[in-house]
């Protein structure tokens, strides 16, 4: 298991921070870089691939609620968390 | 000497408040009127305080520091967390009271019961651990609480026996003091249930019935004989049942269910249960 903890609390904070969650969707890879996001999470991260960043084990809550903060409503989390779309 | 008067244990969904009308109307009926019930005995048994036993789901703590345990000694609480938590929760963002009195001494009195809680004496704020089921247990926010939040959100977990041992030490911190002379204890979360997970939606009703059962029975054997896989048969949100073994550590009797229902509308298996004190 790779180290997960940059990327929660990314998850974290934006959960928290609305204008964080914001700046995310206009400026992904600034934020990215400030919390020090590389490889295949940060590849994950833009493209909103839940599924990918569960499976690397990201806490569901946390992933959960970022998805909310940043707009992608409750069906389409969980399609993407499934597979079903990507 | 005090007392603990009263103890009884309710899932916490966000839909039981935040979105009732997507339950089957006999469901949320059946829900209801067992709320209702536990609010008539409430009423009835006029605790000085409530010791209020939840999870809070990354409200407040996180992975940088996530007690297993911890103690709010506050004299009041923020609930819910933001004003669009409370719209989602159909509850209006409020202060509710707190016990400091009653609640440094638990955290004081955990500590010399060799337990080591997190100590809280400001800024825990609510979600819906506290926030829905209070909506129809106290909705007046009259009731002074001592909030105690067990790790039920991110593993490893505190093991099912340490929880039941938390609430005996609980009774024990109550029965040591003379301030609130009659305490209630609320465990709220579960049953079975999966948050961001892709099997959200789904309900185990046989680990619920048989989780139910167990704590009919009383039988600590029984109530603490749970491993981390056992619990994650009925998702992640099932190891909300802590705050349930916690409570009945607590009361140290038989509990009866109020009412069993599996929700998929409110992501949960639903119930409430009522010590036979």
């Amino acid at each position: 298991m790779i180290a997960v903890y940059d990327l929660q609390k990314l998850l974290w904070d934006v959960r928290k921070d609305l204008d964080l969650a914001n700046r995310f969707r206009s400026e992904p890879d600034a934020v990215l870089d400030e919390y020090g996001i590389d490889g295949e999470e940060r590849a994950a991260m833009k493209a909103l691939d839940f599924k990918t960043l569960y499976e690397r084990g990201a806490n569901p809550y946390l992933l959960y609620f970022c998805a909310l903060q940043i707009g992608v409503d409750r069906a389409e989390y969980y399609a993407k968390l499934r597979g079903e779309v990507s | 000497m005090g007392q603990i008067v009263g103890a009884f244990t309710a899932s916490h969904s966000p839909g039981i408040t935040g979105f009732p009308e997507r339950a089957e109307p006999a469901q949320r009926e059946a829900v209801e009127g067992a709320f209702g019930e536990v609010r008539r005995r409430i009423e009835e048994l006029a605790p000085d305080a409530v010791v209020a036993v939840s999870v809070e789901h990354f409200t407040n703590f996180f992975l940088g520091n996530l007690p297993a345990f911890a103690i709010g000694t506050a004299g009041s609480y923020l609930g819910p967390v933001t004003k669009e938590m409370g719209e989602f929760l159909g509850v209006e963002q409020h202060d509710y009271p707190g016990d400091a009195v009653l609640g440094a001494h638990l955290y004081r009195f955990a500590l010399e019961s060799d337990f080591d809680p997190a100590l809280v004496e400001g800024g825990l704020a609510f979600d819906e651990n506290f926030c829905v089921p209070l909506k129809h247990l106290d909705p007046g926010s009259a009731l002074p609480l001592v909030p105690v939040i067990v790790n039920g959100v991110n593993p490893p977990w505190p093991t099912a026996r340490r929880c039941y041992d938390f609430g005996r030490m609980i009774r024990a911190a109550v029965e040591a003091q003379d301030d609130a002379r009659r305490v209630v204890v609320l465990g709220t979360g579960g049953l079975s249930h999966w948050v961001g997970m892709p099997e959200a939606g789904s309900v185990n009703e046989e680990f619920d019935r048989d989780f139910l059962d167990r704590l009919e029975s009383g039988d600590p054997a029984r109530l603490t004989d749970y491993t981390q896989e056992q619990i994650d048969a009925a998702g992640n949100g099932a190891h909300e049942i802590r705050t349930w073994l916690v409570t009945a550590g607590a009361a140290g009797v038989p509990f009866d269910t109020l009412v069993y229902e599996p929700v998929p509308a409110w992501l949960t298996g639903t119930a409430l249960a009522a010590a036979r004190i």
